[in-house]
């Protein structure tokens, strides 16, 4: 039986990476990645949690609310990510520094 | 004045009024002419003066030994005192005014030619008639106030008169010497009028020295001026008569303060006539028959010395001058130190007797004068010689070029002498046997003085020998230094006759005594109710015949020496012909300790100034600075300094804060992720 705490630890484990690859990625691809590897990690912690909850299944739920709306965000992030290699020839986050004051 | 005066004293006054106004009318109308040589101006004057000259004879007509005409007026009132302002007519002023009138007069239509040329010749005129204006004024006004406001516009127009060529040097320096020792003479007589203002309470002459006025009826008694208003230590009334002494000694040029005369002949010559005549220098001899009653015996002992030895001192000067009108000013200087002399030894009548025919003479001599220079200086400009126009070395032989000039030259200079015939003999002769009669009655030391007037006739007999030698007779003398030289001279237009002609009859006997030979029946003397009208002893015969004996001698000597008919005897060196030659080292002896005093004060004065003076006021100055500098190093770097911190740290913060907003994204997350784990971290413990 796989104990509460791996989930959780498998749940830690991707949410660092993913926030270790926002933080550290050159490319908004993989920065995106990490965003879904970390929106992932947050689904398998709804999961793991929704085994407390059988009679409404809330967490199944809204896992799986979460799953579609990661969908939609990843779509809108990609169509920003073509608009902004389009606009700067780069999707190197470093290089596109005009929010700058 | 309370009683309305009658008709005919009015009109009198009325008279000379006019007569005093016509002159300043002239200067204000030709002060308004348009153009800078109007013709106009001469005429203007002339015509004045003219008219002035007409209503002079009518007052002095009316008023010659009739009762005096006063008339007056409040003029200001200061206090409790009331000043009055108004017209004295009496025997001394009426014939001043008319002396001032006949001289102003050929002088005004001889400067009408003399001054043709010239290239300010209207304000010439306008000089000229504030000149006369003034001294008529000044004799005719009955307070002591406007007596010395007329005094010193006597001086101030003097000054501009002397000083008309300004742009000559020598004329600028002479009309500032002349207005200088004049200054002192007016110091001198402001202090004698304010010292009798505060102890007789009045500035009216008639009050303070008429018939039984205040002057009259006080005496010094132990040590004590005491007067009808009041007392005062006597040393105040010996203070008033050094200041009208000054005054006088300095209008009249007598000694020390003459030097100012001979310089005054930078001007033109006929203003020198003026001033040598009727309207300067007899303001001082005026001015002493004005105050005459307030002098004491003692104060007449001193006012005969000053005189007799002016006249002695500028008779030996005058005996090796080479220039013709510093010659004739020294002269004058020797004649009026006669008139102060006589006015000293209490010959009062015979004094303004004196002052009248030398008023006619010596104009006349001036003019005479004047008719030579203009010729020399024609005959360089032709020939265009370095000379000295007014040298008479340079002259010589000049009777038979300028007849008229000769003839009227020889009278004036015989009256000037004293001879018979002449107006000079009545009045000099008077002076002369009253100086014998006054010094009868005194100490012995007194004789020198009667001693030294003879003397210095016989001295003037010589010099105006000698003058008349040199440039009358004998060989032209320029001919001999430039022997190619071209003339043709002549006495000149009417206006130079007319007026050389009146005064050169002027200068004969008729017009003040029938009797050419004694003076004693002169019509002026009855004027002034003199003593000596009876020959009361054997002077009145011995003086005039041997004095006039011996001065014919010396002229003779004179003139055979001078015009070449015997060798020179006089050697050009020793001490008496240097004495004389440098007038006396005067001018030397102020220039050196006067001048060169006030020039050492007023540098120290400077120093004083320019170090310690200005040094305080720099060191404040400095000291301020100094303020101001620390001042404002403490708000640059204090109060600056504080607020220059403050916007640093804000600097330093913005700079430093500035880095975060670094415009990338991932920074902005990890901050973020920072703050969480910072707040988590803190949260937990």
């Amino acid at each position: 039986m796989i104990s509460l705490n791996d989930f959780l630890m498998v749940s830690i484990a991707l949410f660092c990476i993913g926030l270790y690859m926002i933080i550290t990625k050159r490319n908004a691809i993989q920065i995106l990645i990490g965003i879904e590897l970390m929106l992932n990690a947050a689904i398998l912690n709804l999961v793991a949690f929704g085994k407390y909850d059988k009679i409404l299944n809330g967490g199944d739920v809204f896992a799986l609310f979460a799953i579609v709306l990661a969908a939609a965000t990843t779509a809108v992030a990609l169509a920003i990510i073509l608009n902004v290699y389009k606009k700067y020839r780069t999707i190197d986050p470093d290089k596109i520094n005009s929010l700058k004051d | 004045m309370k009683t309305p005066l009658p008709y005919q004293e009015l009109s009198t006054i009325y008279f000379a009024l006019a007569a005093v106004l016509l002159p300043l009318f002239a200067c204000l109308v030709n002060c308004c002419l348009p153009g800078k040589r109007n013709k106009a101006s001469g005429a203007i004057s002339t015509l004045a003066m003219l008219v002035a000259a007409a209503l002079s004879v009518i007052v002095f007509s009316k008023t010659w030994n009739a009762p005096q005409v006063h008339i007056q007026q409040l003029w200001f009132t200061i206090g409790s005192t009331p000043l009055y302002a108004g017209i004295l007519l009496n025997n001394l002023s009426a014939i001043l005014l008319l002396l001032v009138c006949l001289i102003a007069l050929p002088v005004h239509i001889y400067s009408t030619a003399y001054m043709k040329h010239d290239e300010n010749y209207d304000r010439y005129f306008i000089y000229l008639s504030l000149f006369c204006f003034s001294m008529l004024a000044l004799v005719v006004v009955d307070s002591m106030v406007l007596l010395y406001g007329f005094w010193e516009l006597v001086g101030f127009s003097s000054y501009l008169l002397i000083g008309f060529w300004f742009t000559r040097e020598k004329a600028a320096q002479a009309n500032k010497k002349a207005f200088l020792m004049n200054r002192i003479g007016d110091i001198g007589l402001l202090t004698a009028i304010m010292t009798l203002f505060a102890q007789y309470h009045t500035f009216d002459i008639v009050q303070l020295f008429g018939d039984g006025g205040l002057i009259s009826q006080s005496t010094v008694q132990n040590g004590v001026w005491i007067g009808p208003t009041g007392s005062m230590p006597a040393v105040w009334q010996y203070i008033a008569f050094t200041g009208i002494l000054l005054g006088v000694a300095a209008k009249s040029a007598q000694f020390p303060l003459h030097t100012w005369l001979p310089d005054a002949m930078e001007g033109p010559t006929s203003v020198s006539a003026l001033i040598h005549a009727a309207t300067m220098v007899a303001a001082g001899v005026f001015l002493l028959g004005r105050v005459y009653p307030m002098f004491t015996t003692f104060e007449l002992d001193i006012l005969a010395i000053v005189g007799c030895f002016t006249a002695f001192m500028a008779a030996t000067i005058a005996l090796t001058q080479n220039d013709l009108k510093r010659i004739l000013a020294y002269s004058t200087i020797s004649q009026l130190g006669f008139m102060v002399m006589a006015m000293g030894i209490g010959a009062y009548a015979s004094s303004l007797f004196h002052l009248v025919t030398h008023a006619f003479f010596k104009c006349a001599l001036f003019l005479v004068a004047g008719v030579v220079i203009h010729e020399m200086q024609h005959i360089k400009e032709e020939n265009k010689l370095d000379i000295d126009p007014q040298n008479i070395l340079y002259m010589g032989g000049l009777r038979k070029k300028l007849p008229l000039t000769f003839l009227v030259a020889v009278v004036a200079a015989l009256a000037l002498i004293g001879l018979p015939f002449t107006s000079g003999f009545l009045s000099k002769d008077g002076i002369l046997v009253q100086a014998v009669d006054w010094s009868d009655n005194k100490a012995p030391l007194f004789r020198l003085i009667p001693i030294g007037a003879i003397l210095t006739t016989w001295l003037t007999g010589f010099y105006v020998a000698r003058l008349i030698a040199k440039v009358f007779f004998g060989q032209f003398r320029l001919e001999q230094f430039h022997p190619h030289v071209q003339y043709h001279i002549s006495d000149g237009g009417w206006q130079y006759r007319v007026p050389l002609i009146l005064l050169g009859v002027a200068s004969l006997f008729p017009i003040f005594s029938l009797n050419p030979l004694l003076y004693e029946r002169a019509w002026i003397f009855s004027g002034f109710g003199s003593i000596h009208l009876e020959r009361v002893n054997i002077y009145h015969t011995i003086i005039p015949v041997g004095v006039n004996i011996l001065s014919l001698f010396l002229i003779y000597w004179a003139w055979s020496v001078y015009t070449g008919r015997k060798i020179l005897i006089f050697k050009q060196t020793g001490f008496f012909f240097h004495l004389s030659y440098h007038e006396w080292y005067i001018d030397q002896f102020y220039n050196r300790v006067i001048v060169k005093a006030v020039l050492c004060i007023s540098k120290a004065l400077s120093w004083v100034d320019r170090v310690v003076i200005d040094g305080f006021i720099n060191s404040l100055a400095n000291t301020l600075v100094g303020l101001g500098k620390a001042a404002s190093w403490f708000d640059y770097h204090v109060i600056d300094g504080i607020s220059r911190v403050l916007s640093g740290i804000v600097q330093i913060t913005g700079n430093f804060v500035r880095h975060f907003q670094s415009g990338r994204v991932q920074y902005y997350l990890f901050s973020m992720l920072a703050v969480v784990l910072a707040l988590i971290i803190y949260l937990s413990f």
